[in-house]
């Protein structure tokens, strides 16, 4: 097996199809870094081009476009609060922050290092791995993905900021979001109003675009004369000076790719929950967590590691049992099926090079990003600060429609987008904090239809959920998540220490 | 004088030949909806096809594909019923779901809406048990699920789908009774199979084709052996008269043109004879069987009146 990899790196190196992963790596930070276009999407805009092109080279832009867009999202998500891609959902927390204390160029270095990180720890738990960590994903059946969700919903706890009430009405507003449409088993119709538009639910890329962009925007466009201070505060540095800095983080890398690897090899989960649960998992063990949310790097680095980590690692059970680990991997799924890949045990042993090929080009595509990503992320997208505000805030809702528009060409989504805006305008001036929102819409789905599939192959009988080593690990990891804190908050509060900081994603302004 | 007369004879000429032109279709680009996005088997089917029926409907045809995805493919099935009968607009046609949504939900069309041309893809459904269970042969999955009614747990794609009539199919022929768990597709399926999660499973056999060294295939619901997988027998040849696909083909809007019919009719029935054609179907796991007009028109009103039936008795929402 190991001898196929070799055989299949000279191709990769091939002009046209190294061309193919560079071109990816741009065309995936510049479509991550715009509001509401997604990796998701731009693959699926690009699939029917590839009919005509050769294999290695449609697959290497679609690697490149879905590691450069894992990273871009990071751009608008820590200098201006707004997620470029749903998977860059935990970036803000801190990213912003440390823009407005005039790191923000220091927040991209950081974010690119630490996505490249991820992606190449990613890359290589794919290229040396894939078969053994396929059998994983079969331990995992509907009761066991179900416990998956709860134990993503219980984190939610810590990410719920100075006030859990708020926070938990966020999760449940996410939570009722995600009941949307037909329902998974029966198809019958919920909250739909016969509107066909809804019928598959609501796409989270919407309700993401609306709740996370909108709200920043209009902030923008309130302001506007607030920009002159902001201009030459991006701290640049050439990014082999920044370097050594960086070093504190290696825990947190490490830590985030494990998870982002783990999440990728769970199908349904994604970018976003791989984010959410570092940032929560470095935060939780810092030695300094009332510097989290106030603008600690480190945070940056958590969330940008894991949401590039399982990049390739959702590859892995969409090659090997063709089930894809994210929405991306979907559609990559859909491009592999053009040229004749099927996925399946037996893709590795009839087309080893492609397949091998593909994978060499998630490798080069996360080490690119480094390159490219640190020239782009310094020299231009910090400059978005400069741009006069009314102007900025005019282009990114340009984007935000254009995107949401061509998602399925419909103007439907684009006022539903606006609906979601109006609430999260509201949330966000109410001080609820809307990462809650977002894991709720993804999560409610993902437990609702594995506790019905469980209950249906237990026939009713709910002890099914407990009947397995997985699933009473996974119970237990849980049951640990939840109780644990509230133990160390009851020693703490006994020591009289400070509460929480600041809520995540609140201003901290221009004053410090 | 000389030149109103020529400009007249220019003038009149191309009038004539704007008249043998409007005869001539394809004069624009023809659009084809898919009721699903881009890279999915249906779209697949419909991108393979699009370059041969551009040759066979002749010089200068073009076919434009269009992905309207949504709601199992209701979305874009609407948008074909509803579209001008002028040849421009023809839409991807799935057997039975197409048919399932007019009886499970309200639909804006049912099966006058069209204009039949031609069925293309039938992937016929196979049963497979896992690996880790002992049911490896037909005879002990039927003798389990009569013995223990419903302890037999079949994984499959969405309820009124191929899956779920086989299934159907199966139960009356056999009087074996089963327990359903529908899966948000057939991957997922397939892994809780592989997995041991449920204990048989119903998918098609371009899905099970790469994979049957992890499963245990009892059967194809086809008369005669697949050429997809030859080793794997068929229904009939183990005594059961088990037949059932899923089915993938194009419609037009009801009320085409009859010269517009007939030319659609011609080029759809010559893919079944194009080896070009075959062999890139082959390799996209699409088994080809070409159905045309009348023909495909009473398989569709088959199929609703069995989803009919099936509904009337024991409706699945």
């Amino acid at each position: 097996m190991y001898s196929d990899l070799l055989h299949a790196l000279p191709d990769v190196l091939g002009f046209y199809n190294f061309a193919a992963v560079i071109i990816g790596v741009i065309a995936g930070i510049v479509v991550g870094a715009m509001p509401g276009l997604s990796a998701t999407m731009a693959i699926s805009v690009l699939v029917p081009f590839t009919f005509g092109l050769e294999p290695l080279v449609a697959l290497g832009l679609m690697a490149g476009i879905y590691n450069g867009a894992m990273y871009g999202g990071a751009n608008p998500a820590g200098l201006l609060r707004i997620p470029g891609t749903p998977a860059a959902g935990a970036t803000p927390l801190d990213g912003y922050p440390t823009a407005q204390k005039g790191q923000g160029g220091y927040a991209l270095q950081v974010a690119v290092v630490s996505s490249a990180f991820g992606g190449i720890a990613s890359a290589f738990a794919l290229m040396l791995l894939a078969p053994p960590l396929s059998k994983v994903t079969l331990l995992f059946g509907p009761s066991e993905v179900f416990w998956v969700a709860v134990f993503g919903l219980a984190s939610i706890i810590f990410l719920l900021g100075g006030n859990p009430v708020k926070g938990l009405i966020s999760a449940c507003f996410g939570v009722f979001v995600s009941v949307i449409g037909a329902d998974p088993i029966f198809g019958t119709d919920r909250y739909t109003f016969g509107r066909l538009e809804i019928y598959d639910g609501i796409s989270i890329v919407i309700l993401l675009v609306g709740l996370y962009a909108l709200p920043p925007v209009i902030d923008l466009l309130e302001v506007p004369l607030k920009t002159e201070t902001d201009a030459n505060k991006l701290g640049t540095e050439p990014i082999w000076k920044t370097l050594p800095r960086m070093k504190g983080y290696w825990k947190t890398w490490i830590r985030g790719s494990l998870i982002g690897i783990w999440i990728g090899i769970l199908p349904g989960a994604g970018g976003s929950m791989a984010a959410f649960m570092s940032y929560n998992e470095a935060r939780r063990t810092s030695k300094t967590p009332d510097t989290w949310g106030n603008g600690e790097p480190e945070g940056v680095a958590a969330s940008e590691v894991a949401n590039n980590a399982d990049t390739a690692s959702a590859l892995i059970p969409a090659l090997t049992l063709g089930i894809p680990g994210t929405a991306v991997a979907a559609v990559m799924l859909g491009g592999l099926l053009i040229h004749g890949l099927q996925p399946g045990p037996m893709l590795f042993r009839e087309n080893p090079d492609i397949v091998f090929g593909f994978m060499w080009q998630f490798l080069f595509g996360a080490i690119l990003l480094v390159f490219l990503g640190g020239s782009l992320a310094t020299n231009s997208f910090a400059r978005l600060l400069n741009l006069p505000r009314p102007l900025l805030g005019s282009v990114i809702i340009v984007l935000m429609l254009i995107g949401v528009y061509s998602i399925h060409g419909r103007m439907f989504d684009v006022y539903l987008m606006l609906g979601f805006g109006a609430i999260g305008y509201v949330m966000d001036k109410l001080k609820f904090p809307l990462p809650p929102v977002v894991l709720g819409l993804i999560l409610g789905a993902f437990a609702e239809e594995n506790l019905r599939l469980a209950l249906r192959i237990g026939r009713g009988d709910w002890t099914i959920l407990f009947q397995n080593v997985t699933s009473l690990i996974i119970v237990a990891l849980t049951v640990a998540v939840v109780v644990g804190p509230l133990i160390k908050r009851r020693y703490l509060s006994r020591r009289q220490a400070s509460a929480p900081g600041q809520e995540p994603g609140s201003k901290t302004g221009t004053q410090d | 004088m000389l030149k109103l007369m020529q400009n007249t004879a220019i003038a009149g000429a191309m009038i004539l030949a704007a008249g043998a032109a409007l005869a001539e279709y394809p004069e624009k680009p023809i659009e084809v909806i898919v009721g699903f996005d881009a890279g999915g088997g249906t779209d697949v089917m419909a991108r393979t096809a699009a370059p041969f029926i551009e040759k066979y409907l002749g010089e200068g045809a073009s076919l434009v594909v269009k992905n309207v995805p949504g709601a199992s493919g209701q979305i874009g099935i609407t948008e074909t019923a509803a579209a001008d009968p002028d040849g421009y607009t023809l839409g991807t046609f799935n057997l039975p779901g197409m048919m399932a949504r007019t009886i499970d939900r309200e639909s804006a069309y049912d099966v006058d809406s069209f204009t039949y041309l031609a069925n293309v893809v039938n992937d016929p459904n196979v049963i497979v048990t896992s690996q880790k269970g002992g049911l490896d042969t037909l005879e002990k999955l039927i003798e389990e699920a009569k013995a223990n009614p419903g302890a037999v747990t079949v994984g499959m794609s969405s309820l009124g789908g191929d899956d779920h009539f086989m299934l159907i199919k199966l139960q009356e022929l056999t009087g074996a009774e089963f327990t359903i768990v529908p899966f948000s597709g057939s991957a997922p399926a397939r892994t809780a199979l592989m997995g041991g999660h449920v204990a048989m499973g119903i998918l098609n056999i371009s899905e099970v084709a790469e994979f049957q060294e992890e499963l245990n295939v009892l059967g194809v619901a086809q008369a005669e052996r697949s050429p997809f997988a030859p080793d794997l027998p068929t229904f009939k040849e183990q005594g059961l008269e088990l037949l059932n696909g899923s089915m993938r083909g194009f419609v037009a809007p009801a009320g085409l043109p009859e010269d517009v019919e007939a030319k659609l009719l011609e080029a759809f029935g010559q893919l079944a004879g194009d080896q070009e054609f075959l062999d890139a179907m082959a390799a996209t796991a699409n088994p080809v069987e070409v159905v045309t007009g009348a023909e495909f028109k009473a398989l569709t009103q088959d199929l609703h009146d069995l989803a009919k039936g099936v509904w009337e008795e024991t409706p699945w929402n």
